[in-house]
Parts: C-alpha cells; sequence; structure tokens
C-alpha cells in the first residue's frame, strides 16, 4: 500500500536534502584555505543553490511541520552564507554559529526522512485491506 | 526490474503534477534534476531507460534537443506544459523526441504517462561475456575507449567486427581494411551509433577477424568520424564539468 502525501514528503524532503548538501560542498570549499580561488561560475551556482533553498525551504518545512524547529535556523544560514568570499571571510565565531545551524538543520531533515520511510515500509507490507480496517477502527477509538 | 526515470525540471517543488503521478508508479525509480548540465553529467555516469525533460513548451522542446545531440540513443520525452505548436512537434520528431503534453485533466495525463513509461519497463539484463577463441582482441572499455582501439584497428587496416557489449545493451561496428563501414545499436544505424558507442565508459568488446558487412551506413573516413566524435564528446565534457564543480 503506497501513500501519496507520504510519498510527498519523502521527495521533498529528498530535494531539500540534495540542496542542503550542496550548499555544504560549497561551505566547506570556501573554508579550505588550500583552495584560494573562487570563481564567478562558483559565486553563480552558490548563489542558485541559495536561491533554491530561500524559496522552498519554508514550503518544504511547513509540509512536514518543521517550520518551528528548523525555519530561524535555516534563515541563520542563509544569511550568514551570502557568497563564497562571504563564508570565507567570516570570523571564527560566526563560522561556528554557520557550521552548527547547518547541522542542526541537516541532521533533523535526516531524522524526518528516515522516519518517513520507516512509515513507507511499514505501509509496504501492509495490505490494502488491513489498512483500511486500522483506519476505520483507530476513528472509532479515537472518536470515544 | 524498476524502470529508471531520470526527469529534469527545474522546479520540482512547485510544480509537481507529473511528478506526482510518476513518483506514485509502480516499479519506477526517479531521480530529479533542476538543470541541463546536472542531467548530462548524471547521464554520462548512470544508465536510465528513459529521460523526462518537464517544462514550459519551448524549452521542454529545446532542452530535450539539446540532449539529443550528446546521446544519440537516450529515450527522450519532452513533458510540455500546453499542446506544442507544428513547427515545435516536427523539430522534436526529427530528433526523435516522443513529447507528452501535461495541458489535460488529471486522468488522461496519467494514462498517458502510465502508457508511456510501461513501454520502457527493462528487459535488458547485465552483458554477456560471449568471449571465445575466435575473438582476437577482447577487453574492457574502462580501461581502453572505443576510440583507442578503433583508432588503433584502422591505423593497422584491419577487417573485421567489434562487438561492444554493456548495461546498455549491445552494438557493433564493422570495419573494411581500416574504413568503418558499418555499425549498429538497437535500431540506431551509421554515424549515430558510432557517436553512441564513443560515450560508453563501461562494458566489454571484442573483435572478430575477418566478419564482413555486406551493408554500408557509414561513408565517411574514420579521421573524419573521429574528429567529430571526440569534439562532440568534449561539448559534452565541458557541460558535465559545469556540473562538476558543484
Amino acid at each position: 500500500m503506497r501513500d501519496t502525501s507520504l510519498e510527498t514528503q519523502l521527495r521533498l524532503l529528498t530535494l531539500q536534502t540534495e540542496s542542503w548538501k550542496k550548499l555544504h560542498d560549497f561551505i566547506t570549499y570556501a573554508l579550505d584555505k588550500s583552495k584560494p580561488i573562487i570563481s564567478p561560475e562558483q559565486e553563480r551556482q552558490f548563489t542558485e543553490v541559495r536561491a533554491i533553498l530561500l524559496q522552498e525551504s519554508e514550503h518544504v518545512f511547513s509540509e512536514l511541520n518543521l517550520v518551528a524547529e528548523l525555519s530561524g535556523k535555516t534563515m541563520n544560514v542563509l544569511q550568514r552564507a551570502s557568497s563564497i568570499r562571504g563564508v570565507r571571510e567570516l570570523s571564527g565565531d560566526e563560522t561556528r554559529r554557520l557550521e552548527s545551524d547547518w547541522n542542526a538543520v541537516f541532521t533533523k531533515v535526516g531524522v524526518v526522512q528516515g522516519q518517513l520511510k520507516a512509515r513507507r515500509r511499514e505501509l509496504l507490507s501492509r495490505s490494502a485491506f488491513a489498512q483500511i480496517m486500522s483506519g476505520i477502527f483507530g476513528r472509532r477509538t479515537a472518536a470515544r | 526490474m524498476e524502470t529508471r526515470l531520470l526527469i529534469l525540471n527545474s522546479e520540482p517543488v512547485f510544480q509537481d503534477r507529473s511528478l506526482a503521478m510518476i513518483d506514485a508508479m509502480r516499479k519506477v525509480e526517479i531521480r530529479i534534476v533542476r538543470s541541463l548540465a546536472e542531467a548530462v553529467y548524471i547521464l554520462m555516469r548512470e544508465d536510465f531507460d528513459l529521460f523526462v525533460v518537464e517544462g514550459e513548451t519551448a524549452t521542454a522542446i529545446d532542452q530535450a534537443i539539446h540532449t539529443r545531440q550528446h546521446f544519440p540513443s537516450l529515450e527522450i520525452v519532452a513533458l510540455t506544459e500546453a499542446a506544442p505548436s507544428a513547427a515545435q512537434s516536427q523539430e522534436a520528431g526529427g530528433q526523435n523526441v516522443a513529447l507528452v503534453t501535461a495541458d489535460c485533466s488529471d486522468r488522461q495525463l496519467r494514462r498517458q504517462l502510465r502508457e508511456f513509461i510501461s513501454a520502457f519497463e527493462r528487459s535488458s539484463g547485465p552483458a554477456a561475456e560471449g568471449i571465445d577463441p575466435c575473438h582476437s582482441l577482447v577487453g574492457n572499455l574502462n580501461q581502453f575507449s572505443a576510440a583507442e582501439i578503433l583508432q588503433m584497428s584502422c591505423l593497422s587496416q584491419r577487417s573485421g567486427r567489434f562487438t561492444f557489449k554493456s548495461g546498455r545493451g549491445n552494438s557493433e561496428i564493422y570495419l573494411h581494411h581500416g574504413m568503418v563501414r558499418h555499425a549498429s545499436y538497437g535500431s540506431i544505424e551509421g554515424e549515430a551509433a558510432v557517436a553512441e558507442i564513443f560515450r560508453w565508459r563501461q562494458g566489454r568488446f571484442f573483435f572478430e577477424e575477418g566478419i564482413i558487412s555486406q551493408v554500408q551506413t557509414v561513408n565517411r573516413p574514420w579521421t573524419h568520424l573521429l574528429i567529430d566524435n571526440l569534439q562532440k564528446l568534449d561539448e559534452t565534457l565541458h557541460m558535465v564539468s559545469v556540473a562538476a564543480q558543484r
């Protein structure tokens, strides 16, 4: 049995995780002192990833009821990481805060993704009939 | 076996009507990318049964046709927002790009997509080894590229048949006195088949001396083919390098 809303949530989370990973790649590059060159093309790609996250994070988190928990941290990351050059010029404290906020968002997204995958696995092993029955009896129990 | 789809959609979060329908299909594995460069990067490394380009009509058709230049044998479908014009349909048809219009009811679109995707259910298994004592040259494409081995065989004026076996299927190139005479890959023949084999990075090949094709589908000298295909490959790799910088 497949739950379409669960599939949608998983798809959104997969896309969101991909964007957070890409952002992390850029942050890692920016903080790597052995790579002094930052090309305009890299800055353009960084801005693209940042724009995607700015547009989509709020929507994805609201679909998953995570806005209260993650919205603030997300904005902290995206405001601090304004460009690759900007990340390179952050102070030590600000860099640590950026990494800690990125880690908090990524960890939560990963945990929720894992929970949804487990739920999907459970649903797939259940028959459609059992699902309907549990829905009916579940509702009756809740009504009492 | 699952049908593998690569979907190019620049707005997969906000324009997900078709994505949701495809995602709900059984035995279909999807991977979503947002840019053409990213799609080419992935297509160079992985096999997909179908490449779906979704978006505004003119853009989707343009991107599908652009992809065709890099991947001659790939099954490509442009999933357009509105019905394409006659000229656009003709252009897409000429490049072997299938068209599906999303400008219809959910039910119709779901049916169209299901019919289309089910036609690409994966049937080919892993390539068979098929090594025989009569194979005068046997090797791996990840060690020697098709361009290298063909160059060597053409320079030494060989006549015979090269068979290439990979997860994408089997293909053949026939040489005659150091000239490529015929090439085939599935339903593709001639220079397009040679171009396809040039891109293979995994698989096995073997050469059987003395097998001559009666059919001639390639008329240009080997050096011209080599230069053209290496140039095309360079263009593809340039796109890939743009995606790889991320």
